[in-house]
């Protein structure tokens, strides 16, 4: 079961994070989201695929993202598109926590 | 099951096209036909104002479903504009001479722009001024600032100043001519309107408010605007964007019950058995505000077109969103949820547009509306708390609105 750490890159302290909280985090001039839904963390790209604008604004609604900027929704855990204006999915990614730190692999 | 039917639609917009789509999604027998005067499929038209006139989106990449989703979901998209509708003999007669019958009616035709009239002595301006409703438009504005350098926008409200911002990003000149007292003043509160109109001029476009236009006359090449307090105005360009009706001249003269678009209950339905409207062209009745309103808006032409589908299949929902609107201007997003204009206290959030500014409309401690303004998205997740907040009737505090370390979701994890 153990996985190759070195892939897996540090994100945040887990602690102090609430349900429905996004966090941001940039690598490698990409930028990404992290999620807390009620049963863990998710990661998706961090631009809507509809504007850049970022998701770490928008609203967590259930497994959904909200953007911000146009309230196009996808599916956190999936990265589908579900509501117009957007259409294009979202990549998302593995999430894991270790030892108190929220980690993800890009 | 549902059984087989015919439902047709009038009207190719967002409205007509989510509710042809929802419509299939939940019954794959009936025929679902979409009557568009236009000869483009359904497509989004927040980018005509934007980034379709300046060139950054394809007019092409605007459709909300592609040609092989129509295909595949048997959907029928005739492009040709509808003559009349016999709500007797529940028939439909296009321009081309042909009837088909329906079983349910949706009308969707949306709005349709109010013009200007210089006089008649005048035409040669009165035909020559832009403005903007469909891609064709938005192509002739393309065209334009694309050739010439000057340019008038008649009206402050969002088209207005949607172009407005578009054209001065291509670097090209802009004035804005209003006649009330500050930009967007059907809807939006005066504090914000004062934030885009300093952003407008921060941007190089001269705006005239309270300006009511004299005189206007063709030159050689260009225009010439006198406005009343004296102030000269010339241009390449003249493009006005002053409001719009319902667009019911299907309509105008039969049974159908007609006042500021086409009535209809919390339901869609209007007057007539069997037929439904949703979008710009409905004046429904909105349970929660508890009279009948006619909106503009992307998010609600969408939301009203899908209830409307699910009522044609049998169930009985009502329409009852909070209305939700935005506009893009520059880099500045403005979004409005709620009303504005029915409050007994007014709350802040928030002091710049880069992290975000949102102003409350609150009476009885609850939120009517809320109207915000901030850089990219900043301002979207408490604009769209707000609504919820509203939707669920809770009583809030001013503390916990102005302080932006607050989480507004508290506001609703707290009372579920």
């Amino acid at each position: 079961m153990s996985e190759n750490n070195e892939n897996w890159l540090e994100v945040s302290e887990e602690s102090g994070i609430e349900v429905e909280d996004i966090l941001r985090f940039d690598h490698n001039n990409k930028t990404y989201c992290i999620y807390k839904l009620e049963d863990g963390f998710f990661a998706t790209d961090g631009f809507c695929t509809h504007e850049d604008v970022h998701l770490e604004d928008g609203l967590v609604i259930d497994d959904e993202i909200e953007c911000p900027m146009h309230q196009g929704t996808f599916n956190v855990k999936t990265g589908k598109a579900i509501s117009p204006p957007a259409c294009e999915d979202l990549k998302t990614y593995p999430v894991k926590v270790d030892n108190g730190k929220i980690l993800i692999k890009i | 099951m549902s059984s087989t039917k015919k439902i047709s639609i009038i009207g190719a917009g967002q409205s007509g096209a989510f509710a042809a789509n929802e419509i299939r999604k939940h019954d794959k027998e009936s025929t679902i036909t979409i009557f568009s005067d236009e000869n483009y499929l359904p497509y989004e038209r927040p980018p005509l104002s934007k980034d379709s006139i300046i060139g950054k989106k394809k007019y092409e990449d605007l459709s909300f479903f592609s040609n092989d989703f129509y295909n595949s979901e048997n959907i029928q998209i005739e492009n040709k504009a509808v003559a009349k509708v016999d709500f007797k003999t529940k028939s439909i007669l296009t321009i081309d001479s042909k009837t088909q019958t329906y079983d349910s009616l949706l009308i969707t035709t949306g709005s349709k722009n109010k013009k200007l009239n210089f006089g008649n002595d005048n035409e040669d301006l009165n035909n020559n001024i832009l403005y903007l409703r469909d891609i064709e438009d938005s192509k002739k504005i393309k065209k334009a600032i694309d050739s010439f350098n000057s340019f008038v926008i008649i009206g402050g409200g969002f088209i207005g100043l949607e172009i407005a911002s578009s054209i001065a990003r291509l670097g090209k000149v802009v004035n804005v001519i209003e006649m009330g007292s500050q930009l967007m003043s059907r809807i939006i509160p005066k504090k914000i309107a004062s934030i885009v109109l300093d952003y407008h001029k921060k941007n190089g476009n001269s705006i005239f408010l309270n300006s009511n236009i004299i005189s206007a006359r063709k030159l050689n090449t260009g225009y010439k605007i006198e406005l009343h307090n004296n102030n000269i105005i010339e241009a390449d360009f003249i493009i006005a964007g002053i409001g719009s009706f319902a667009n019911v001249d299907l309509f105008e003269n039969t049974s159908l019950k007609l006042e500021n678009g086409i009535l209809t209950d919390e339901y869609c339905r209007t007057s007539e058995r069997d037929v439904f409207a949703a979008g710009d062209v409905a004046n429904f009745f909105h349970p929660i505000y508890d009279k009948q309103i006619r909106l503009e808006s992307y998010q609600h032409a969408q939301n009203h077109g899908i209830v409307a589908a699910k009522n044609i299949l049998g169930h009985k929902i009502p329409y009852k969103k909070i209305p939700w609107m935005w506009s893009d201007q520059f880099d500045l997003n403005l979004q409005l949820v709620g009303v504005c204009d029915d409050f007994d206290q007014e709350i802040q959030r928030g002091n710049n547009v880069k992290e975000g500014i949102i102003n409350f409309f609150l009476k009885n401690k609850k939120i009517m509306g809320a109207c915000g303004i901030g850089l990219a998205g900043k301002v979207g997740r408490d604009i769209r708390l707000a609504g919820k907040i509203a939707e669920s009737n809770i009583e809030v505090e001013m503390e916990e609105l102005q302080n932006i370390e607050f989480k507004l979701n508290k506001l609703l994890k707290n009372n579920s």
